[in-house]
């Protein structure tokens, strides 16, 4: 039996709600939207805390969605970047090490410096040797782990201004502290440069098709390099943030950033295989996630417990997922034709 | 179809979440009002205490998972409300909850710090805030330590220096070498106990020499692995010792020994914790001596501590430091009732 | 029988490997590409047998086994996860813990059998949970066993406490841990049986079969018919399988268990998996090719151990080795394709 389909070609929708309607559809945040408002909502009336106290709200999502900020660039062209973690250590590790040597300026133009030169060998491996990022950046977080212990000689380092360090902490632009503010001020910058610059908004098209990204002219190579820029430039910068509030540099921090900031770009719809999603996600994602960490935090829930249920909320996320839900639907549907059609013979 | 199916999932959520978070916020909020409630001492009810305790470990560690019950038990006794955290020694994630704790204004702060050198910030804002911190297991560095209230726990430095007493007791003035097993890479209890440890052989005993020296992850089958390989690169015949920084990591490197056939009782072996790995081992000869860390008299203890911070036993401007006895544990009172294992 | 000729079908007209039914013209490039890994262990072999004391001795080379047997489990059973382009399985760092810590506790509670068969029904829940999850809801491998990983640690330390547990001195567990089969250690022979197993089930039978066809070209094999929701399940299933079996092997080599035992084995094992030759991108790789880089990275700390690099220095080594494997795996299949 043969159905009668009729082919759309383009939207047909008019006016503005038409359009609106056709706009929202295409967007990949439905999802994260929607588990931060049940989020929300939950913990509002549970812990209202973590609202009033906001700026620490704020201050564990700066911290959790930096990193995760600047993965999303790389993760839009479908490449991934797990040496993110690492590079968040050494960062910190130079700078203060240089900071103490020289002054705290210097030491933050060394850690920049080094996210740079990372995030280069990245890209040299990815763009030009042509290894898949996933296993490069795989190496490059133990070497450069390692690195960081090298460079610490396996103790944490201490900042010597930690008057500058207690300073950093404290807020800046009223509650904000200066860590949330750069949060802020990332996310806007790489927003808008996905979103509205030629090169950023490429990222996307070399993420969706890469063949057909070649062909249309788009300097693949060149991409990539800019998007592990982005990425490695972002993390040494959440390092040094990390190390001068804290007053000290840890060569082993950023071991729980890493999953947590993949957490927070796959919740806000960004996929792994690159093409669809957004920074505005990301950022849902990481707010969804610091708000529950805070909640939960204040609860005073067992912590095995707070683990299984952020394990818990993150796998019902993540299938909940419409894509996922279709693919759901259209295994039962066909295992059930499968079983009408054997029992019909 | 679709919107149902987006309806569907998000409701179910709704319904999990709403359960927990609301079935702890239930048993949060007779308490959460009393919060700095400190005007109502005329009556005779024990008064309810609303303290933070930050924690780099918990359940997932062998140490914590003793600790932790006794500080419950006692700040139950004492009516406290404890909301403990578990940072796994991420210093971040612990100065992100020092803050969470600060913002929930609590009557005190029971601090362990997961990174010593990273706490400071934590330490300031608590006391801007007008919220005393008591420092628990690991303690402060000389220049903060006027920002806590009191420290109760091991002295760390002080058990490396302990264990190194008992091996330059039992070596005596012969040439010795041996290798040494540490604890994890970069963590402070690990390095505490190194720097103990090895400025104590430098100064009593120089005849010992450290050939080798490795990180290990507390595990016993790290240790053990680790272990039977340095014994390959040093030659098990220039070897006449082993250090070890937990009786667990002991344990590895005296089954390392064993697995070549050798005696461990022939060897000069110490180590820290008299754990129910360790314990048995001192008793039967293979462990020379380790030294007792009790982790129920540090959890307790913390909790203490704080209560008396709080009712104002201790006095403002006197930081009370409050050791745990490092006693040495050898042969000769291993089977001693009161240093009976304990984790 | 048809099917499987039709899915061989789709599989050779679209692998790039075989575009010509002929092997491609080898060059030394793509030569030492793919058998690099053979000639790497040789030479790491060759070099510390000639310039590390006590390397070649009898007692190392058990030692070897002993690093090389939990992780190497766990590599080879994680191999069909990787070959089906699932990336990796991150929950087998609570599937080892929670299977040694099931080994101990429970018999010592009740007795040897009973905790094999709550271990088993432990891995069994989480190749179901995690192959559901991926296969039927198409979700992101990393997530959802990202997410298995905190429940499973999470229920683990509830339930058990989070104390570390160890047997009888001279129970079956630890004397299981330090027995020989003449002069290898159970742990390997373990670690060979396992790759027999798994290199006849991926090689001679079936399931096999559909797992490589999967990962080369998962829509060929959906077209094919065959239920590819299933061929996901059996992946994750293997790799609990196998996860368990090395929490039991690291069990007994220690005779104690606790929550973080196996912590690093995700990524250790998907580095030992990736040295051997199996390709992230699914489709290519073997049973045989893992145990290979396993034995690799294994001999390769064991040398740093040796000659006393500091543990920072050892980190760098590896996540080099790592980055060179894959940078001559490929060099040499860009070479290949020309």
């Amino acid at each position: 039996m043969t159905n009668q389909t009729v082919i759309k070609v383009g939207s047909t929708a008019t006016g503005f709600w038409g359009k609106l309607r056709t706009q929202l559809a295409r967007r990949t945040e439905g999802r994260a939207v929607v588990l931060f408002a049940i989020i929300a909502t939950v913990v509002t009336v549970s812990q209202p805390l973590v609202f009033t106290a906001y700026q620490v709200t704020l201050g564990r999502i700066a911290l959790i969605g930096l990193v995760a900020l600047g993965l999303t660039a790389v993760i839009l062209m479908g490449e991934l970047d797990l040496s993110v973690a690492s590079t968040l250590a050494v960062s910190g590790v130079i700078a203060v090490t240089v900071a103490n040597e020289t002054n705290m300026a210097i030491g933050v133009l060394a850690a920049l410096a080094a996210g740079v030169v990372i995030s280069l060998i990245n890209a040299f491996f990815v763009a030009i040797v042509g290894i898949n990022s996933f296993i490069a950046t795989l190496g490059m977080l133990f070497a450069l782990r390692g690195l960081a212990f090298v460079i610490s000689d396996e103790a944490p380092v201490k900042l010597q201004n930690t008057d500058l360090g207690i300073a950093f902490g404290q807020p800046l632009l009223g509650p904000l502290t200066p860590r949330i503010l750069i949060f802020f001020l990332i996310f806007i910058a790489i927003q808008i440069f996905v979103s509205k610059v030629k090169v950023g908004r490429e990222f996307l098209a070399v993420g969706g098709n890469r063949q057909a990204a070649y062909d249309a002219g788009i300097p693949v190579k060149r991409r990539i390099f800019t998007g592990f820029i982005i990425s490695g430039v972002v993390a040494a910068i959440a390092g040094i943030i990390n190390a001068v509030e804290r007053t000290s540099a840890d060569p082993t921090s950023g071991s729980t950033v890493l999953l947590a900031s993949f957490a927070a770009a796959i919740i806000g719809g960004n996929y792994l295989k690159g093409g669809k999603g957004s920074i505005i996600g990301t950022l849902i994602g990481a707010a969804s996630l610091g708000m529950l960490q805070v909640a939960l935090t204040i609860s005073g829930v067992q912590i095995p417990i707070q683990e299984i249920f952020i394990g818990g909320i993150l796998l019902i996320a993540v299938i909940t997922d419409p894509t996922s839900l279709r693919a759901v639907y259209g295994s039962i549907s066909t295992s059930f034709q499968g079983i009408k059609n054997s029992l019909a013979k | 179809m679709r919107k149902s199916r987006l309806v569907l999932a998000p409701a179910v959520m709704l319904a999990a979440a709403a359960l927990v978070l609301s079935g702890c916020a239930a048993a949060e909020e007779e308490t959460t009002t009393d919060a700095g409630s400190t005007t109502d001492s005329t009556e005779e009810v024990a008064e309810t205490y609303e303290v933070y305790a930050l924690l780099p470990q918990g359940s997932d560690q062998a140490y914590g998972t003793f600790y932790v019950p006794a500080m419950e038990a006692a700040a139950a006794e004492l009516g406290i409300n404890l909301t403990i955290t578990n940072s796994q020694y991420d210093g971040d994630k612990q100065a992100s909850e020092c803050e969470i704790a600060v913002a929930a204004k609590p009557d005190g702060i029971i601090l362990w710090p997961a990174v010593g050198d990273a706490v400071r910030p934590c330490l300031e804002a608590a006391e801007a805030a007008g919220i005393p911190v008591t420092i628990t297991n690991s303690d402060l560095f000389d220049a903060d330590k006027a920002l806590s209230r009191g420290y109760s726990g091991p002295d760390t430095y002080g058990q490396g220096v302990s264990s190194a007493e008992i091996m330059c007791e039992l070596v005596g003035d012969a040439e010795v070498n041996i290798i040494q097993l540490n604890g994890a890479a970069g963590n402070s209890t690990a390095i505490d106990r190194d720097n103990g440890f090895t400025d104590t052989i430098a100064a009593n005993c120089p005849n010992v020499t450290i050939l080798q020296e490795e990180s290990t992850d507390w595990t016993k089958a790290t240790a053990q692995q680790v272990a039977s390989e340095m014994i390959t690169a040093q030659g098990i015949d220039n070897i006449g010792g082993i250090y070890a920084a937990d009786d667990s990591i002991a344990a590895g490197a005296i089954a390392a020994l064993e697995s070549r056939g050798v005696v461990a009782a022939d060897y000069f072996i110490t180590s820290i914790g008299n754990t129910f790995l360790g314990n048995p081992l001192v008793i039967s000869g293979s462990l020379d001596g380790t030294v007792f860390q009790s982790s129920s008299w540090d959890g307790e203890n913390a909790t203490r501590l704080m209560y008396d911070v709080l009712t104002g036993v201790i006095a403002k401007g006197d930081r009370k430091v409050l050791f745990m006895p490092s006693v040495k544990v050898t042969a000769g009172n291993a089977a001693d009732a009161d240093v009976a294992p304990e984790w | 029988m048809a099917k499987e000729t039709f899915t061989e079908a789709m599989i050779v007209a679209k692998d790039p490997q075989d575009s010509k039914t002929t092997k491609p013209k080898t060059s030394f490039i793509g030569f030492v590409a793919d058998k690099g890994i053979f000639f790497f262990t040789g030479i790491l072999v060759l070099t510390a047998v000639l310039f590390v004391d006590g390397f070649a001795s009898l007692q190392n080379v058990t030692d070897v086994f002993h690093r090389a047997a939990p992780i190497g489990i766990v590599a080879l059973g994680m191999t069909f996860v990787v070959i089906t382009g699932n990336y990796l399985d991150l929950s087998v760092v609570a599937q080892a813990a929670a299977a040694g810590v099931i080994l101990i506790a429970v018999s010592n509670a009740y007795n040897l059998i009973i905790a094999f068969l709550v271990a088993f029904v432990v891995a069994i829940i989480f190749g179901l949970a995690n192959g559901i999850a991926v296969g039927y809801f198409k979700a992101n491998a990393v997530i959802v066993t990202l997410a298995t990983t905190y429940i499973g640690l999470g229920l683990l330390r509830l339930l058990s406490g989070g104390s570390q547990v160890f047997g009888p001195a001279d129970g079956p567990i630890a004397t299981f841990g330090t027995s020989k089969l003449g002069p290898f250690p159970y742990s390997a022979v373990v670690l060979v049986a396992v790759t027999l197993v798994l290199t006849f089930v991926l090689t001679r039978t079936n399931f096999g079969f559909m797992i490589r066809s999967f990962g080369v070209n998962g829509s060929a094999t959906r077209l094919a018919g065959t239920n590819t929701g299933l061929i996901v399940i059996g992946a994750f299933m293997v790799t609990s399988m196998a996860a368990m079996f090395a929490g039991f092997v690291l069990a007994a080599f220690s005779n104690t268990a606790v929550s973080n035992m196996a912590s690093g084995f995700d990524f250790q094992a998907l580095a030992a998996i990736i040295v051997g030759g199996t390709s992230v991108f699914g489709g290519k790789g073997s049973v045989p090719r893992t145990l290979l880089g396993v034995v690799f990275v294994s001999i390769l700390s064991n040398v740093l151990v040796l000659v006393q690099v500091s543990y920072g220095f050892q980190q760098v080594a590896i996540g080099s080795l790592i980055v060179l494997a894959v940078t001559v795996d490929a060099l040499g299949r860009r070479v290949s394709k020309k």
